[in-house]
């Protein structure tokens, strides 16, 4: 039953991957938003994981060669990762094999402002929402 | 004169600027993280008040935002502008655009009334309509300035149209807070309307009055408004926009005798799409 309510809860979450041997990758959020105040991202993304299949499988991220963390004979798994971010990345698991990704998600910052002024401009437009 | 004067002067330099800005932007590099488009269209429900009399108020369902910003020529929802100055202080370009005072009047009824606009009885029942304005192009400057303190839009527009032959001083002072996928802004500002525009769009003529209305005419006064703007990212293209905003007519406009209500409320809640 729990097994059920987890994978249901990976399948509700965004930034859900499911690659091959039925690995279900989730991270929350999958979005990040700066503007010229807020340049950077300073926030904890949640990782959830769950394989068909018991095993040695590490989580990895762009910003590092080595594993943020490996499992040793787990179906699933859990971390919460702190970030200071500025630009998309990505996080993945693998098994043994570290060149091979079961499953992947994307992270992605999004810049909501710009150093252009005329695109903050108030026109007559009229709601001028955007 | 004078007037036409300065407006030629001022298309010249529009004109010159565009020229070199044309050129420059053969040779400029563009940031390739920013398209120089920006397209988004917003779908949902909103109302604007309409201050007229016998007018009905302008639904909002649909909102398109299309613009384009080049290193000096930009196109902004229908402002056709050129910058000739751009620091770290401010940004400062020549714009024209159509005056929006027009939207109210197109949405007017004609209606066979009994009494006259300030409430005595006719002696036989005619017909009125509020009189027709059209729209005015608008040539001006438009300064804009930032920083921690917020966002500063200041501008004077004249006609060039020979339709009011009025101008317009325009302030707008906004600061925005942003939490992640929530952002919340609110503005104020003011706007001075010239004589010869104010009555033009809230005067009554003596051709135009009759049984029903009086003559009117309308001096210079100010226009105040406010708003406040909510939006929620849902994704990387969709957001949630709340937005209500008010406008109080000035003085003169609203003791015209075809204006009913001198607050100008508007709201709209959507779903905005833009592409990126």
């Amino acid at each position: 039953m729990t097994r059920r309510l987890l994978i249901l809860g990976l399948l509700l979450l965004p930034g859900l991957a499911v690659g091959d041997e039925e690995m279900l990758l989730s991270v929350k959020p999958v979005l990040c938003i700066t503007d010229s105040r807020t340049p950077v991202c300073d926030m904890s993304f949640l990782v959830v994981w769950q394989s068909g299949v018991s095993g040695y499988y590490c989580l990895f991220s762009d910003f590092d060669d080595a594993p943020v963390r490996c499992w040793n004979e787990d179906r699933e798994g859990r971390l919460d990762d702190a970030r200071t971010v500025q630009s998309n990345f990505s996080y993945w698991m693998t098994g043994d094999d570290h060149g091979l990704r079961l499953a992947q998600v994307s992270v992605e910052v999004l810049r909501m402002d710009s150093d252009d002024r005329r695109r903050r401009r108030r026109t007559r437009h009229v709601w001028d929402i955007n | 004169m004078f007037t036409r004067i300065v407006q030629l002067a001022l298309l010249s330099c529009m004109l010159q600027a565009g020229f070199s800005a044309a050129a420059e932007q053969g040779q400029a590099s563009e940031d390739p993280g920013e398209s120089r488009w920006r397209l988004g269209a917003a779908l949902g429900y909103g109302v604007r008040s309409n201050p007229l009399v016998q007018s009905d108020d302008i639904p909002i369902v649909l909102d398109l935002d299309i613009a384009w910003f080049g290193d000096h020529w930009f196109f902004d929802n229908g402002d056709l502008g050129v910058t000739f100055a751009d620091n770290d202080r401010l940004t400062a370009s020549l714009v024209a655009r159509v005056n929006s005072d027009q939207v109210f009047f197109g949405k007017t009824d004609t209606r066979l009334v009994s009494f006259d606009l300030v409430g005595m009885p006719l002696s036989e029942s005619v017909e009125f309509k509020v009189p027709d304005r059209d729209y005015a192009v608008e040539l001006g400057l438009e300064l804009l300035t930032d920083g921690p303190w917020g966002r500063l839009q200041a501008s004077t527009f004249h006609d060039i149209s020979n339709t009011h032959d009025g101008y317009e001083v325009y302030i707008d002072y906004s600061y925005g807070w942003r939490e992640q996928r929530w952002y919340i802004e609110p503005s104020i500002g003011a706007s001075y309307k010239s004589d010869s525009l104010n009555n033009y769009y809230w005067g009554v003529t003596e051709d135009e009055a009759g049984v029903v209305v009086e003559p009117y005419e309308a001096s210079a006064d100010i226009n105040i408004h406010a708003r406040l703007m909510m939006g929620y990212q849902l994704s990387r293209h969709w957001s949630l926009s709340l937005i209500a905003e008010y406008e109080r007519i000035n003085d003169e406009a609203a003791a015209s005798p075809i204006v009913e209500d001198r607050n100008v409320l508007g709201y709209f809640a959507g779903f905005a799409y833009r592409f990126r």
